[in-house]
């Protein structure tokens, strides 16, 4: 197994290094750039523009500045944030925090909702539960997280006032009764998203598996009606799942942009977001680095997990 | 077979509710809502300033204005008053002396007994420090605008400041209205990197920074011993929230997370005026929307003809009834009536679409089989770019696409991010621009309207080029006598309004929210913003 994850890691390492280079070039390749905030402002006047070109090293050929960013990347120097001047390896481990928080909140209630109702969707195939979980779950895919988001506040924090509209939690401190109520809303929204998509390639799964024959077998022979949906149809029918979930993790870890945006979340996505504004590039380029290596890191994980629990299946 | 996935479901079903009821049970005990009061006041922000270091940026001043004060400020009429000075230098108080060699002295008093926040005194060696630092090659401030006109500063005693410029430079009185940076702090450091000032900077107002959570807010704290009294600030902390989503924000004024939503969108006014705790304070701005005409792009738009043709035929009277909802009046050009400078001494022009058809006619544009006019074969037709984004500028790009085509101009709108149109104009890569200045309180037109200020070398993005305006432009800057520049700007607007460069369309209104029990709130049109009294509030 170690040499399995050995050669994955190994094996991903061009891979990024090419998604580094198109990401660049990419980045900055968008209109506007990290001066053009101050292009609006009468004061800053031509020559105020070229000083702070130089200063941030934009007037250096495109490949200069790359090849400078990925020695200094690898080494493990960040550089400095264009907008607010601080380590751009600071900006980002102060909002680990909050991004781990929320993603592990939502993974775990999605998981939580998306397990039964998938898996009585499809015990219960044509039936009202099945025919209700299909209702919510394609409302809940449907749903716009943004939209899903103002709606939750307009009911729970504007109209009931049961639950902070957005943040964190209340500042100044904030006990954890108070973290989880600020965690409630964001966490309902990508939960219910998630799980929505998720309920779905399940049922369809386990209808898949219920059909074979070494089910009809078990049955055959009498062995209960919840081991056998559950030890050996569920058992089976996660393997797909567990591949989605863990690219919806990746990408969840990188920044849920929206729902961050929606709930003043104070997470990755929240700090993409700035930084695609004031085409902040070191952060953006550390950000789109550090979610490519959560998608490759990830998906290790998942071959892993895989076959933990699919003895058919082989980490080599 | 179901009765394992039934207890699953009853589980979840279980947990879920005892986890809303013990976040919802706990916002009942303390909700995150709080009425603004004395203590505390909270301020709904739409971003998170970049650094707190008022010559660093231009952005989100409010907050460094209530730490950080500057010789001298403006109020909400745009006058320019002392603040940390005793007075402002003028030519007939002796603060202001004209040299043989064309240039000028300016004598700054100062205030005596401010002091610091870590009690040094503050003196005029911090503002020769920070016009050495701002000029220097170890500081890479926003700009160096009138600082490097600066040739030296004397201190000739702790309280009084004489800054040498090599030519004259009529806005001095707003030169320092940024402040100084303290020399007891910064000297010998990278300005750049110094974290400890630039997120928590060392002022003389009546706040300074508790705590700063990153992507969270910015928690301000009353200093003791005020130097313009002991009572003041009369409130005790501000926090300043980032909430990036508008509609966000005005969820948290409705339901009180937030109290003040400074510079509020237009398009939620009548949302906001039902809010019962809240009052809506409208202040007459300095900024005016417009369209850019850009004559090198679109050679067209150098016949002054088609210009007049254009703004004749935009009812800007019904965009500023309907799309602005009454929010906003008509702008006849870039100096608004706040600014002293203001003449309505100049050409105005009515909706008149018969007017306009005649213009283009005269100007050989003649409609065409789809209705477009042509002129040598090339239609009149060209694109309109502007933020996306924001619903009054989408709105008023329709209505202008709209009755812009019913003269036979065919319009397409282009919509574009912000920072993406900020390199578009600086370019001059486009047709034409809705867009906005936001003016300083000095009304100095000369990089907008110049022959020699195009792209790179000012923000003449219209490419208008017209020699008597810029020689009156120029005039204007190089003299610091009141009436004579009054008269001279005077003329330019009438020019101006004149030749229609651009199509000015409305004068911006500032809105914002506020708690209706606060006062003293007076509000300010200019970048200063409305905590610039800040001491003063109070909650009653």
């Amino acid at each position: 197994m170690i040499r399995f994850v050995a050669r994955r890691c190994l094996q991903s390492i061009p891979l990024l290094v090419v998604v580094s280079a198109l990401v660049f070039v990419l980045i900055h390749a968008a209109p506007g750039g990290p001066l053009a905030v101050y292009l609006a402002n009468p004061n800053v006047r031509p020559e105020d523009i070229e000083r702070l070109r130089r200063a941030l090293g934009l007037d250096r050929p495109l490949w200069q500045q790359y090849g400078a960013w990925l020695w200094a990347f690898v080494r493990g120097d960040w550089g400095y944030s264009f907008s607010d001047g601080r380590p751009v390896v600071v900006r980002i481990v102060e909002r680990i925090p909050a991004t781990l928080e929320l993603v592990g909140a939502s993974l775990s209630c999605a998981i939580v909702l998306a397990m039964p109702a998938g898996v009585l969707a499809a015990v219960r195939r044509g039936r009202w539960v099945d025919r209700l979980a299909t209702l919510l779950s394609m409302a809940g895919i449907s749903l716009p997280a943004f939209w899903f988001g103002l709606l939750l506040q307009l009911i729970f924090a504007v109209t009931l006032g049961w639950l902070p509209s957005s943040g964190r939690a209340t500042p100044g401190g904030g006990d954890f009764a108070d973290h989880l109520r600020h965690l409630l809303l964001p966490t309902a929204v990508l939960a219910i998203v998630l799980a929505s998509g998720w309920s779905r390639y399940l049922r369809g799964s386990m209808i898949d598996i219920l059909s074979l024959p070494f089910i009809v077998a078990s049955r055959a022979r009498g062995v209960p009606a919840s081991r056998v949906v559950l030890r050996h149809a569920l058992r089976n029918a996660l393997g797909p799942l567990i591949a989605i979930v863990t690219v919806d993790a990746a990408l969840l870890v990188s920044g849920a942009v929206v729902t961050e945006s929606v709930f003043a979340w104070p997470g990755l996505g929240s700090l993409f977001t700035e930084a695609l504004a004031r085409r902040d590039y070191t952060v953006l380029m550390a950000l789109l680095m550090l979610s490519s290596t959560a998608v490759v890191a990830f998906n290790v994980a998942a071959d892993l997990v895989h076959a933990l629990i699919d003895p058919r299946v082989t980490a080599s | 077979m179901t009765r394992a996935p039934r207890r699953s479901v009853a589980v979840t079903v279980v947990a879920a509710a005892t986890a809303f009821e013990l976040a919802t049970s706990a916002g009942c005990a303390g909700r995150a809502s709080a009425r603004p009061s004395n203590d505390l006041l909270i301020v709904g922000y739409d971003r998170e300033p970049d650094t707190l270091n008022r010559f660093s940026t231009h952005i989100l001043e409010d907050i460094q204005t209530c730490i950080v004060e500057g010789l001298t400020t403006t109020d909400e009429q745009m006058r320019v008053v002392p603040l940390l000075a005793t007075e402002v230098p003028t030519p007939e108080n002796g603060g202001v002396r004209l040299r043989d060699d064309g240039g000028m002295d300016v004598v700054w008093k100062l205030r005596p007994g401010v002091k610091w926040h870590d009690d040094a005194p503050f003196t005029s060696a911090d503002v020769k420090f920070t016009v050495d630092a701002i000029n220097g090659p170890n500081y890479n401030p926003e700009s160096t605008d009138g600082f490097d006109r600066i040739s030296g500063v004397d201190t000739p005693d702790p309280l009084t400041a004489v800054v040498h410029y090599k030519e004259i430079y009529a806005p001095y009185d707003i030169q320092f209205i940024r402040g100084a940076l303290p020399k007891h702090l910064l000297e010998g450091r990278d300005i750049d990197r110094a974290q400890d000032y630039n997120r928590n900077p060392l002022g003389t107002g009546p706040y300074r920074v508790a705590e700063w959570k990153s992507g969270e807010y910015i928690l301000l704290e009353r200093v003791a011993h005020y130097w313009q009294g002991d009572e003041y600030p009369k409130i005790r902390r501000l926090l300043f929230k980032f909430v990036a989503n508008t509609n966000t924000r005005i969820n948290q004024l409705k339901n009180g997370e937030v109290h003040v939503v400074a510079l509020a969108p237009w398009d939620k006014y009548r949302e906001m005026t039902a809010i019962p705790s809240v009052v809506v304070a409208r202040t007459r701005g300095n900024a005016y929307e417009h369209v850019t005409l850009n004559e090198r792009q679109f050679p067209p738009f150098a016949d002054v003809r088609v210009r007049r043709a254009l703004i004749a035929a935009l009812d800007r009277e019904l965009y500023a009834r309907t799309i602005l909802d009454g929010l906003a009046p008509v702008a006849d050009g870039p100096i608004q009536p706040l600014s002293w400078a203001y003449t309505d001494r100049i050409a105005r022009y009515r909706f008149d679409p018969a007017k306009a058809r005649v213009l283009l006619d005269e100007a050989g544009w003649t409609p065409g089989p789809d209705g477009i006019r042509r002129r040598e074969g090339r239609r009149l037709a060209f694109t309109l770019v502007t933020q996306a984004g924001y619903a009054i500028r989408e709105s008023m790009a329709q209505a202008i696409e709209r009755q812009l085509r019913d003269v036979g101009v065919d319009v397409t709108v282009d919509l574009k991010d912000g920072t993406a149109l900020s390199a578009v104009w600086f370019e001059g890569r486009f047709d034409a621009m809705l867009h906005w200045w936001q003016m300083p309180s000095d009304p100095e037109l000369t990089t907008f309207f110049a022959a020699d200020r195009t792209p790179p070398a000012g923000r003449n993005i219209n490419y208008f080029r017209d020699d008597e305006l810029t020689r009156i432009l120029y005039a204007s800057d190089r003299t610091v006598d009141r009436a004579t520049r009054k008269a001279l700007l005077g003329r330019a607007q009438a020019i101006i309004a004149d030749a229609v460069p651009e199509i000015p369309l409305y004068s911006v209104t500032r809105l914002d929210a506020v708690p209706a029990a606060l006062a003293h709130f007076r509000g300010n049109p200019t970048n200063t913003g409305i905590f610039w009294n800040v001491h003063e509030w109070e909650i009653k």
